[in-house]
């Protein structure tokens, strides 16, 4: 076990020293485009993960904070010159209470129920969005200025390379605190929450509680993110940003890897965001994308639900056992 | 806000009651599939939208009237809903946990495969009448409106009958009370099932045929039409055939409201907010059966 | 001076549908008693542990413990004011470790608890403990789920025992266990009582009840039909009409 623990701080050390300097190897925009992207990614699937992989409730509707997180950073920007880079981490607590409040309202139901609410949220949240023209700009979009420090717009070239900074230390933040959880009681106490709701709550777990502590938890690092995203593109809309796509990606994404582990969503973000730039690229204007990332998740949840990370460590793990069974007595 | 005159809201609630009875239509396959398989299917949007193109291209080839091609689109989704069932979704294991998520990857594909082969041109189908209007007194209504409330009820008087007066329906009647009683007395519940989800997805079909002519759609209003669907079923309860009914004619009249006392634009909050509602506060809606806490 | 009676229920009923599971029922359990609750199928024996547990709020009526009224608590609540509760279909945490399953339980004090280290030295000691208790100590890192139906119940058992309550629900703990399991429960449960826990026990084995428990209280369709020490209960012709005269039989 311990020479597992070393390996793995190993193996994320030098990851980390990849990412730390693959803007300076890779000269590409696109390439760096793609990178913040998948990092994005790998943060979205990740807070989902705290509530959807594990305490076990899906939820498709987080791109609602992830919006609102875009929404009032763009707001901040535009109206009182914030910096998203700054502003982004405090509004995201805003972020939080929203969801704390919505959470508590929506975490009675359970199961499919609890989906379909959250699905609700979303569309909620796009109306309210396409309807309050006046503060969102409505159909129309929130534009913020070219992206740059101090009033200096950064030139083409170096564009990408602060953002690629912030969404790294973003992610290593949510990773980090997605670990704490799972080492902690909280997070033994959501697993419980996912293999026995009831039975967690007779022995004492305030099931309500962690559930939407979650839920809140989860919502800030999608909030940060949105700040960051509405910067990154300079645009955002209702109909794009508050839609059930992106948490379908992520649930995809978070399922693909490997639910309730660690590194699972990022492991799928890593395989899902890339392929899906690359077949936006491919085939262009086309729908295909939608049916591509459908049929993975569909083939995925009949065939391998436990996802790409369980699967290996049990593969590895029966094939273990086996080379035990050939060692002569 | 407007506040409208009596007649404006005379004429606004008959018109939500006509919406209603097409919302009902499309609403009673999906609530029969959650009865008999406890199953949410959230496809069913995509169904929708399916049918409708496949009515729109039937009006563009042969001129064949939306209403008359559900003779024709209902049969073909029956055994496409047949065969998915059958072959894919009897595969879950556990329908409470995994059937969303399931079955929204498969909208997902449909999305998809329907936005790749026809692209995101908005299509809607304009027979004849399509611009025509009926007065009744002062009131008047759009025809394509009236015939699809007219058609609506036959296809759900059909549903009726087949689940009131054959065999089969009180197959389906049985397995929706208690799966595993039914299979006690002999009924043979993965039968039942596919069949069932045929059923439901040809009821889609009609549902679909008939929104081609009421409104214009493209592949990604499946969203749209999904969580309209889901809000009726669950506003009147999941698994309740009368409750959807009731609760298609309730949300129909009050989008109408909406609609006219906001703006046009406000009017699908409706359906979200009621969604959200009743799922949080009244989760067995208005005729379902409470389902017991989890001790 | 702590109160005679730990838990007072009073008049309470719950219906589901029509159907009155629980009918204006009272009843008392000493502190420091192994009670008993008996009755034919379908009595209201586990519906009224859900209710003293607050899975669900009684129709009507009020339940205290230590004289503090529960009845609209949280079960989590109820768990933290000392009651534990086995259940009549083994509950566990099937894919978390048997070591895991121990820790659950564990009460947390507060926020800087509640986001701390999952398994705690000290609490790791007393999971050992309870699990030597059972006898099971060598399975502290099997997955609970591929246990035996016997060890899993004992687990079940031990783990309640690690929030330290004062009183235990036990929901039919021979249920489908053999003789010599129930041995050991039975005397579990004995020694557990000397050192000062109560219990409240449901069970179909009479022998078990008969022997363990110093008062019973008979229900039969939601009701309570008698209540008194084991011998007078054995003798009661109510009581055995209640049991000849349903279509269940209670098995020895």
């Amino acid at each position: 076990m311990k020479r597992l623990l070393s390996s793995n701080c190993l193996w994320i050390t030098i990851v980390l020293l990849i990412l730390l300097i693959f803007p300076w190897i890779q000269r590409s925009q696109y390439s760096q485009h793609v990178m913040v992207m998948t990092m994005m990614a790998a943060v979205l699937a990740s807070s989902w993960n705290i509530l959807g992989g594990y305490a076990g409730y899906t939820s498709l509707g987080h791109a609602a904070f992830f919006g609102l997180g875009g929404y009032l950073v763009a707001l901040a920007h535009n109206h009182f010159g914030w910096h998203p880079f700054i502003s982004t981490w405090f509004l995201a607590f805003i972020v939080t209470g929203v969801a704390l409040i919505l959470g508590w309202i929506s975490l009675r139901t359970q199961g499919s129920a609890f989906v379909v609410v959250t699905i609700a949220m979303v569309f909620i949240f796009r109306i309210v969005a396409l309807n309050l023209a006046s503060i969102t700009n409505g159909a129309r979009g929130l534009t913020q200025a070219r992206p740059g420090w101090a009033g200096v717009p950064w030139s083409p070239e170096f564009i990408k390379i602060p953002f690629h900074y912030i969404m790294l230390l973003l992610l290593c933040l949510t990773i980090f605190v997605s670990w704490r959880i799972r080492q902690s009681k909280f997070g033994l106490g959501l697993i419980a929450i996912r293999e026995d709701e009831g039975k967690a709550e007779a022995v004492g777990i305030n099931t309500m509680l962690y559930k939407v502590l979650a839920f809140g938890i989860s919502a800030y690092f999608m909030g940060v993110a949105g700040g960051i995203y509405s910067y990154f593109f300079t645009y955002i809309d209702p109909q794009f940003i508050f839609d059930i796509f992106t948490g379908v990606t992520m649930v995809l994404i978070a399922i693909l890897g490997g639910r309730g582990t660690l590194w699972g969503p990022v492991l799928g973000a890593f395989i899902m965001e890339p392929l899906g730039n690359w077949i936006i690229g491919t085939f262009g204007g086309t729908q295909i994308h939608l049916t591509i990332f459908g049929a993975i998740l569909l083939i995925v949840m009949l065939f391998m639900p436990q996802g790409i990370l369980p699967t290996l460590s049990e593969v590895i793990r029966q094939r273990g056992k086996v080379k035990l069974a050939k060692v002569p007595s | 806000m407007t506040v409208p005159s009596t007649h404006l809201l005379i004429q606004t609630i008959i018109l939500g009651i006509l919406v209603g009875g097409v919302y009902a239509l499309m609403a009673s396959g999906l609530t029969l599939i959650f009865g008999v398989m406890r199953v949410i299917n959230v496809a069913h949007g995509a169904f929708l939208i399916f049918a409708a193109y496949c009515t729109y291209w039937l009006f563009q080839l042969v001129r064949l009237d939306p209403i008359i091609s559900i003779v024709l689109t209902a049969p073909l989704l029956f055994v496409l809903g047949w065969v998915i069932q059958r072959y894919i979704l009897s595969r879950i294991e556990s329908p409470e946990r995994s059937s969303v998520i399931i079955t929204f990857a498969l909208a997902v594909t449909l999305e998809g495969l329907m936005g790749t082969l026809w692209k995101t041109t908005i299509r809607s189908v304009k027979p004849e009448y399509a611009s025509e209007v009926l007065k009744f007194a002062t009131y008047r209504f759009p025809v394509t409106r009236l015939a699809g409330f007219a058609a609506a009820l036959l296809v759900l008087l059909i549903l009726y009958i087949i689940l009131e007066r054959t065999n089969l329906g009180r197959a389906i009647r049985a397995t929706i009370q208690d799966r595993n009683a039914a299979q006690l007395v002999g009924v043979n519940v993965q039968m039942v099932s596919a069949i069932t989800f045929g059923i439901g997805i040809a009821t889609a079909a009609a549902g679909g045929s008939l929104l081609s002519m009421i409104y214009s759609f493209n592949a990604s209003s499946q969203t749209d039409w999904i969580t309209r669907v889901l809000s009726v079923i669950v506003l009147g309860g999941m698994g309740s055939l009368p409750g959807a009914f009731i609760a298609a004619i309730i949300l129909g009249v009050m989008e109408q409201l909406t609609a006219v006392v906001l703006t046009l634009y406000w009017s699908p909050i409706v359906f979200y907010l009621f969604l959200f509602l009743t799922l949080i506060f009244r989760p067995q809606g208005l005729m379902g059966t409470v389902v017991r806490e989890k001790a | 001076m702590p109160e005679k009676n730990m838990l007072e229920v009073n008049h309470i009923s719950k219906a589901f549908g029509g159907i009155k599971a629980v009918d204006d029922c009272s009843l008392c359990v000493e502190r420091g008693s192994i009670t008993g609750l008996i009755g034919p199928n379908g009595s209201g024996k586990t519906t009224l542990f859900n209710m003293v547990t607050g899975f669900y709020p009684p129709d009507s009526g009020t339940i205290s413990l230590n004289t503090q009224p529960i009845q609209n608590l949280l079960p989590s609540q109820i768990c933290h004011r000392g009651i534990g509760r086995t259940f009549q279909i083994t509950r566990l945490f099937w894919k978390m470790t048997v070591l895991e399953n121990m820790i659950v339980p564990v009460r947390h004090t507060g926020w800087r608890t509640l986001f701390s280290r999952g398994v705690k030295r000290h609490e790791e000691e007393r999971a050992m403990e309870l699990l030597d208790l059972v006898g099971l100590t060598q399975y502290r890192d099997e997955e609970a789920g591929k246990l035996s139906f016997g060890q899993q119940k004992l687990i079940e058992f031990a783990a309640i025992l690690m929030s330290d309550p004062e009183l235990i629900l036990l929901d039919e703990p021979a249920g489908g266990v053999n003789p010599v399991m129930i041995e050991k429960i039975m005397e579990l449960v004995d020694d557990l009582n000397q050192q000062g826990k109560t219990f409240l026990v449901v069970e179909h084995n009479m022998r078990l009840v008969m022997e363990l428990c110093q008062q019973i209280v008979v229900l039969d369709h939601g009701q309570k039909i008698a209540e008194g020490k084991p011998a007078a209960i054995q003798n009661d012709p109510i009581v055995l009409e209640a049991y000849l005269g349903s279509t269940n039989h209670a098995g020895t």
